[in-house]
């Protein structure tokens, strides 16, 4: 993907369900529009073309690895060529609500080949910044329950049959989720933010790093 | 992953069927299963771009021309992995004789056609197996053309690459669409050792053919069922194929209607 060309700038926030990343994001696209910046929001599973049909196979836990994997990057290509890469042309600010590194992060839990994941997601452009909200599993079983007083299937991952009992199956994937992100940094260099601060001092943080990119400080 | 079943030890065989759109090659697989069938042999048949869940989102695509060479890429790619995942790799290592209408070879052209880069693509299918067997239904552009006309009276959109913008004859277009796809078929045959057919002849002439390959390279004695129930008849035949695909992706001309009005 040639960069040069995009005057936009694209702005990754990832972290498990629980971990701040939507509010993160209201406060990013806050900050940036009152600064005179056009903003647009992407995420998983938010395509024209194929969101009903994922959404659909995940009620029914019907799709094989592979199948499940293609269909989100399914998903994530046609928000890339009909979203992210015109609003960038056009000198957009991207706020993306988690990005590839997800993806790729759910496979690699899942024992899928690393190198098939690096081809397929080739597409990607690189983010200016990626940040990683990070909160330990405990701290977000406590968020969720606070929210919803239920654990979802997949966050909990129990495709994976790591427990029959749900909490514990959860504590077990979000660490596992959290050792491929770490290790998915040391290769794509994002920035890890301790969730577990205020919401104002994470979005302080955030709005400084993102200021950063503004002005050209940012060396990616 | 370059090998095919037989040399991952599966005791099943994979026989793909490829060609240009008009080349008769549905035709041939569907005599070819009927065949096998009528021996009391353990036969599954497949179609490219058929699992149920993904043809919903693949037809909405191409309705609304939704799709891109990447998601148009992707979205098939997805087809192929739910079918493979599902179907054709437990069938095959039951020891099914597979027959596929349409193989990764039909990604490899299409998608590289359309501009996707071609190693991109190939490494979206590593994971599949190479057919044990692969026919390739070589036939002139104007017989393919004349071949899809008879069938039906127009064209389809995406066949004719008319995505392409490579002319706004729907004709013509098909020409040079199907006719970089036919290149594109021709440099893998050597690499993937496809077994090619004179698709201009006859179908009973094209079919003894295809019978004796098959005769000559797979031990059909050895896929007999002993004991169990009789395998189910398939439901698919060719007419409803055919009436179904009329159905759900309306011909460039209907396109053109509706976009005026």
């Amino acid at each position: 993907m040639d960069g040069a060309r995009l005057r936009g700038k694209l702005i990754v926030v990832e972290g498990a369900d629980g971990s701040g990343r939507s509010t993160q994001i209201v406060r990013l696209v806050d900050w940036l529009e009152a600064n005179g910046h056009a903003t647009v929001q992407v995420g998983l599973k938010r395509s024209t073309l194929v969101s009903a049909e994922l959404e659909r196979a995940q009620e029914g836990n019907i799709l094989s690895r592979s199948t499940l994997s293609l269909f989100y990057a399914t998903d994530f290509a046609d928000q890339l060529e009909n979203i992210i890469l015109p609003a960038m042309k056009a000198g957009f600010m991207v706020l993306a609500d988690r990005y590839i590194y997800t993806l790729m992060a759910r496979d690699l839990v899942r024992g899928m080949d690393e190198a098939w994941l690096k081809n397929l997601y080739g597409i990607a452009p690189v983010p200016d910044t990626v940040f990683y909200l990070e909160v330990a599993p405990e701290e977000l079983v406590q968020r969720t329950f606070a929210k919803n007083a239920a654990l979802d299937y997949w966050e909990s991952g129990m495709d994976l049959g790591l427990s029959r009992d749900m909490f514990d199956s959860f504590l077990e994937y979000q660490g596992r989720m959290a050792t491929q992100f770490r290790r998915l940094q040391k290769i794509y260099g994002f920035t890890i933010v301790d969730g577990h601060r205020s919401v104002e001092e994470i979005s302080q943080e955030l709005t400084e790093k993102v200021e950063a990119v503004l002005i050209g400080k940012n060396s990616h | 992953m370059l090998k095919t079943f037989a040399e991952l030890n599966f005791p099943g065989r994979l026989i793909a069927v490829e060609g240009l759109d008009g080349s008769g090659k549905s035709t041939q697989i569907y005599l070819l299963k009927r065949w096998l069938e009528n021996q009391g042999l353990k036969v599954y048949f497949s179609e490219w771009n058929s699992s149920e869940l993904v043809k919903a989102a693949t037809s909405k695509g191409k309705k609304r021309e939704l799709l891109t060479p990447t998601t148009f890429s992707l979205i098939h790619a997805t087809d192929f992995a739910d079918r493979y995942e599902r179907h054709l790799l437990p069938l095959v290592r039951a020891g099914y004789l597979v027959l596929c209408d349409r193989y990764i070879f039909t990604a490899f052209a299409r998608d590289t056609v359309r501009g996707c880069p071609p190693e991109w693509v190939r490494g979206i299918y590593k994971y599949a197996a190479l057919p044990d067997l692969t026919f390739f239904f070589k036939a002139d552009l104007e017989v393919s053309l004349n071949r899809i006309l008879d069938g039906r009276p127009q064209l389809k959109y995406f066949e004719a690459g008319m995505d392409l913008r490579l002319s706004t004859d729907p004709y013509e277009s098909f020409r040079i669409f199907q006719g970089r796809i036919l290149e594109l078929y021709l440099a893998m045959s050597r690499e993937f050792s496809f077994q090619v057919i004179d698709a201009n002849q006859g179908v009973e002439a094209q079919q003894a053919l295809v019978r004796q390959i098959v005769t000559s390279r797979i031990d059909l004695e050895s896929f007999k069922y002993n004991g169990g129930a009789h395998p189910m008849p398939m439901r698919n035949n060719l007419k409803t194929k055919w009436r179904r695909e009329i159905i759900e992706e309306p011909s460039y001309e209907d396109r053109e209607a509706e976009q005026h009005h």
